[in-house]
């Protein structure tokens, strides 16, 4: 045999034993780089759902969770696991770099011993290694701020985004180009927080480039378009004049094309939360719409989460307000949010006011706005993601004009932060109907009842948290995978948007790095081993990571069963 | 084979060294000198030296109503076992409540701990169990 044509049959045998390894362990290989943060494309959605849709669907009978002190799955398997040096995590993110599967944790203020170092550092960023999903390893972490006047309380490093230099715009003149970044929040909620750049181009060896913005009061979740440098960042300041009724956020849109050299593009929020914008005098823009009103149902209204833009293919930012009360969802024309500080070109508003940028008017405000619903004041936007043109299976013919039906859909889901369940109304998601987007409407509920299970009994949270970011073309319109704290990660098939079903779901067990959650129920203080899924989130390869919010680490899971079948297409089922 | 047995002898040694600086023992008088509604963060550093972690969960700096600002961890062993003394402080620094934790309890149920009275007479959960 030459060497050529061996060289031909090791390939191949290769290539059979990476399908014989995504076929066992579930994952399936698409590439993730074309979509929205990393590209402008939308992934089509295909039918796989007969015409009956999955009204009366003879679906798999859920089964109840086992014992509080016990992993439980449906529909998932674990397919590995690392301890995050028992850090509790808030998002996880998960990047192909250059073929190597790099997780990005941004975790929860606190500290921990780091086992690399030998020191117990404030927590900050951890960086793993998951390309062998069943060994992790740990490459470093990098610490988050030092504790204030003994307190932590400001600090931790939420957030986390990466882009890769090829995929930012002028990567040969900017130099950017075989790099890659990392976007972070640094410090919670003190009086000198800021958003930083990492150069990550070596995992194991992050190097601090620049710091975006300081001075601030609150960080939250950013958003960065890796294929346009533009980044969105959640933040507050007591110096900037915006108003805000509970969490004190708006958003600072950079250019970060050049991570080393941050640009400045302007802030933005909810009508109503402007420095010019009169409280006292404020009506509702619902019931009394003029020149000084507040969206939503109070006033100032409440601070963004995180926006979610889609990018330039669909022009649209998502931006949810309130959290988990007070709630408001907005739909912003992307082109116009970015440019409209501008009085030409595209997006431009000839109208912008002279401080559009930092203290912009109410109608530079309404200027990019598509729409906004107001939520029931008991639930806040926590997260939002839209899922365009999402067949319906029951109405493929005889409706409109005989051609076949979809929607696009905006989730939602409100925070629950409550321990217990008390003290706070139920927080469930949402899929919302925003083919009309001047319009958006209430599809369906996705909601978790706390039996079986008894999720108010267990301890810590109960109650919806996060969705999925990243775009994975096979689930994209299939399945939508939910945080749900005390109660896992839970996994609906939206193939039928009107139905959605429950899938499949995982709840992690609690261990010896478990952060207890304390309470008192009928006059007696107990504290409980619960594990808190605090974010999902998909990797390129279609492997499921659920981060604990209190301390257990990450568990990495593929979907079987039903659930894997949901993302197949008709053929392969 | 002899080498075998060296690396194991050393192996075994070593997660031993580890296992004890892990875990320490902590010193029950000293523990029992922690009282809710009263010991401050630096009375606990003084009493039980650094924490083998602290956390704070909040995503905005501020606790939700009935619960921990921060909270302590440090590990422990006993006769029936490894355990977190796990202590919460409010927002001024003082501990609110106290519980030494098994690191396992069979079936999840919870585990008795002592809160300062304030927080006691604070929270009305009333809940069917």
């Amino acid at each position: 045999m030459s060497s050529n044509r061996l060289a031909r049959v090791a390939s191949g045998f290769a290539v059979c034993v990476l399908i014989a390894i995504a076929s066992r362990t579930g994952a399936q290989s698409s590439s993730a780089a074309a979509y929205p943060p990393y590209g402008p494309s939308i992934p089509v959605i295909t039918n796989t759902e007969g015409d009956k849709g999955a009204y009366n669907r003879d679906l798999e009978r859920e089964p109840p969770p086992g014992p509080w002190d016990s992993e439980s799955l449906w529909n998932m398997r674990v397919e590995g696991r690392d301890d995050n040096q028992a850090r509790p995590i808030y998002q996880p993110l998960i990047v192909n770099q250059n073929g190597r599967e790099i997780l990005y944790a941004g975790n929860l203020a606190g500290t921990a011993l780091n086992p690399l170092t030998g020191v117990s550092e404030s927590n900050g960023t951890s960086i793993i290694d998951v390309s062998n999903v069943r060994r992790p390893k740990f490459l470093f972490h990098i610490p988050g701020p030092a504790p204030i006047a003994g307190s932590y309380a400001a600090a931790g490093a939420q957030m986390v985004r990466v882009c890769g230099g090829n995929t930012l715009p002028n990567a040969s003149s900017t130099g950017t180009a075989g790099r890659w970044y990392l976007l972070r929040a640094f410090g919670n909620a003190g009086a000198n927080e800021s958003h930083q750049v990492w150069d990550v181009t070596d995992p194991a060896q992050p190097k601090m480039l620049t710091t975006v913005i300081s001075g601030l009061s609150n960080t939250h979740k950013s958003w960065w378009e890796c294929d346009t440098g533009i980044a969105y960042l959640v933040a507050g300041s007591k110096s900037d004049g915006w108003q805000q009724s509970g969490s004190a956020q708006h958003v600072y849109i950079y250019d970060l094309s050049n991570p080393a050299k941050p640009v400045f593009i302007r802030q933005f929020g909810l009508v109503g939360q402007q420095p010019s914008a009169d409280v006292s005098s404020a009506k509702s823009c619902l019931t009394a719409p003029g020149e000084n009103c507040y969206e939503g149902v109070t006033n100032p209204p409440a601070g963004v989460h995180g926006p979610i833009s889609m990018g330039t293919t669909v022009n649209r930012v998502y931006m949810p307000y309130g959290v988990g009360a007070q709630g408001v969802v907005q739909i912003d024309d992307r082109l116009k949010l970015v440019n409209g500080c501008k009085r030409s070109g595209p997006g431009g508003n000839p109208s912008a006011s002279l401080n559009c940028a930092t203290r912009p008017t109410q109608a530079d405000l309404l200027w990019p706005q598509v729409s906004w619903i107001t939520m029931n004041p008991e639930n806040g936007a926590h997260s939002s993601m839209p899922v365009y043109n999402v067949p319906v299976p029951e109405e493929q013919t005889n409706f409109v004009d005989g051609t076949p039906q979809s929607k696009s859909l905006l989730f939602v889901s409100s925070e629950g932060t409550a321990n217990n369940c008390f003290g706070q109304a139920p927080h469930d998601a949402w899929l919302l109907d925003i083919s009309s987007e001047t319009t958006p409407w209430p599809m369906a509920t996705l909601n978790v009842p706390q039996f079986p299970g008894d999720f108010c009994g267990k301890g810590a949270r109960f109650g919806a948290h996060a969705v999925t970011e990243a775009i994975y073309p096979p689930y994209y319109g299939k399945i939508i995978s939910v945080s749900w704290f005390n109660a896992g990660v839970r996994i609906w098939d939206i193939r039928d948007p009107k139905n959605p079903k429950p899938i499949a779901y995982y709840i992690q067990a609690p261990n010896q790095n478990t952060i207890a959650s304390c309470s008192t129920i009928n006059g007696v203080t107990k504290c409980f081993n619960a594990t808190m899924n605090d974010y999902v989130e998909y990797d390129d390869r279609g492997y499921i990571y659920a981060a604990d919010r209190a301390g257990t680490g990450i568990t990495i899971l593929s979907l079987t069963g039903e659930a894997r079948a949901a993302t197949l297409p008709a053929s392969e089922r | 084979m002899k080498t075998k047995l060296t690396m194991m002898a050393a192996a075994l040694s070593l997660s031993a060294a580890t296992f004890a600086h892990d875990v320490p023992q902590l010193n029950a008088a000293m523990i029992a000198k922690i009282k809710p509604g009263a010991t401050t963060k630096a009375g606990v550093q003084s009493l039980l030296g650094s924490p083998w972690r602290i956390a704070q969960f909040n995503d905005c700096g501020h606790a939700p109503p009935g619960q921990a600002d921060e909270t302590w961890d440090y590990r422990g062993t006993e006769a029936s076992g490894s355990y977190r003394l796990h202590i919460e402080f409010d927002d001024r620094g003082v501990a609110r409540l106290i519980a030494k934790i098994p690191d396992h309890v069979p079936g999840g149920a919870g585990t008795a701990a002592t809160i300062a009275p304030a927080d006691r007479s604070g929270e009305k959960m009333a809940m069917k169990m």
